[in-house]
């Protein structure tokens, strides 16, 4: 059964008209939208009468998982995020309104205005030239949300990194990778490699820290919004470029090293355009490194879900498969670091 | 080997070949996703009951000790984790056999990128 029945509608639809200062919210035209390994998301239409959403409003609603994930924010600190993101000027869906209270819809939810376009990456990468535009503007994009800073209202929740951002994340997936890393010696190299390597402490910003082709909306090649935000968090500004750039978000365009869709070049002029700060590319190459780890555990917890009997399910088994692919990667990017 | 034939490895590649020319071309535009991923899953199970290449023998000249691969590779983890290997040049040539023969099951048109 759906998280929207016939039970559950008219309780939500009473919740919406007092949240949102309304006589009536109807919800129309519900469907569940593919993606998300994690929440779940439904697409569908307010219509809503008085109040300030007054007219019909296509929306999408945010729901927590059935099990909640370690690394990810909860519903209500998401819609935080998405807050401080939107209010900093960053393309994020306008936040409307957050429900913590589970009696609701049985989990906690979200509602955000629906952007349009693609997201699925081997679609945004298809083009036969390179999307010189695009990534400078999701350079501009993230050089905004880099403004954020500790200390914003609203984002007290985010813990501060204790160690440095390299070194806790160096940390935590190792902690992730868990015995996978006592008989995998990819990856026991490549955690080695990140503590032996580990930046000094540097100023932390809010970081998307899932910042990726596959991530954001496109419309007629333009940017429509960035969506994901659940993995948010106080960290070195340089790992969100880093995971940008990473191979495994280049969807088979490898000689498109900025997402598949262009070069760093163009990504890293727009985001100095508005971070008021250069890119540091020996750090961005550290955190690339880091992201090639943090992929690989956030896999390797994937295909546990589905191992433990928790959450049978192909797409998560096939993904635990996925590693010698993240490995692969993860030592070809550490070979180009020793040539230069 | 088993008494009954066809093997598991048979069984797997015959499955997987009708799948492909029967089930997978008709598939609807939603059952197309879930199709995929099992044409992938079997495809990678029969890789695997043909048998990966064993990664025993590097791993022991780089080591200097005897032992099965499975425990070898947990000695270096081990190893590595401790920092033994640090500024070593004989591990990266090793980590590349290991991974290019995982993803010679996982997914070997990955090598050639």
């Amino acid at each position: 059964m759906g998280l929207i029945n016939d039970g559950s509608q008219p309780r939500l639809e009473a919740w919406l008209a007092e949240q949102l200062g309304a006589r009536r919210v109807s919800v129309e035209d519900v469907t569940r939208l593919s993606g998300g390994a994690i929440s779940e998301n439904l697409a569908l239409t307010l219509a809503v009468q008085g109040g300030r959403l007054d007219g019909r409003n296509a929306v999408v609603l945010r729901a927590a998982p059935p099990m909640e994930v370690s690394a990810s924010l909860n519903k209500a600190q998401e819609f935080a995020v998405l807050r401080a993101a939107f209010a900093a000027g960053v393309a994020a869906p306008e936040p409307i309104v957050a429900c913590e209270d589970t009696g609701l819809l049985g989990r906690a939810f979200y509602v955000m205005r629906r952007a349009e376009g693609v997201a699925a990456g081997f679609r945004v990468v298809k083009t036969d030239t390179p999307q010189h535009g695009l990534a400078r503007e999701l350079g501009r994009q993230l050089g905004k949300l880099h403004c954020v800073r500790p200390g914003t209202p609203g984002l007290d929740f985010l813990p501060r990194p204790e160690h440095g951002p390299a070194r806790d994340a160096a940390r935590l997936y190792r902690e992730w990778a868990g015995a996978a890393a006592e008989r995998d010696p990819v990856l026991s190299y490549g955690l080695r490699w990140l503590e032996v390597n580990a930046p000094p402490a540097s100023e932390v910003v809010l970081c998307h820290r899932d910042y990726r082709t596959g991530n954001y909306l496109v419309k007629g090649g333009q940017l429509t919004a960035i969506l994901d935000w659940e993995f948010a968090g106080w960290s070195d500004p340089m790992e969100d470029l880093g995971w940008f750039c990473a191979r495994s978000w280049r969807f088979g365009r490898f000689d498109r090293e900025a997402g598949g869709i262009a070069d760093r070049a163009d990504l890293y002029a727009g985001y100095e355009e508005t971070a008021g700060r250069r890119v540091d590319p020996a750090r961005v190459a550290y955190w690339e490194a880091s992201a090639y780890l943090r992929w690989a555990a956030i896999a390797i917890q994937q295909g546990r879900r589905h191992i433990s009997g928790t959450e049978p399910s192909l797409e998560l088994a096939l993904t635990g498969r996925m590693l010698p692919e993240i490995e692969h990667d993860l030592l070809l990017h550490l070979d180009s670091l020793e040539e230069t | 080997m088993s008494i009954d034939q066809p093997d598991a490895c048979g069984l797997v590649e015959i499955a997987l070949k009708t799948f492909r020319e029967v089930v997978l071309s008709a598939a609807s535009a939603e059952q197309r996703f879930p199709a995929l991923m099992i044409a992938n899953a079997l495809s990678i199970a029969e890789r695997e009951l043909k048998g990966a290449a064993d990664p025993a023998a590097a791993l022991r000249r780089l080591l200097g000790e005897e032992g099965d691969a499975d425990t070898l590779l947990r000695r270096l983890c081990e190893a590595i984790a401790e920092g033994r290997f640090d500024g070593r040049t004989d591990l990266r040539p090793v980590l590349w056999e290991i991974t290019r023969a995982r993803l010679a099951v996982s997914n070997p048109k990955y090598l050639q990128n």
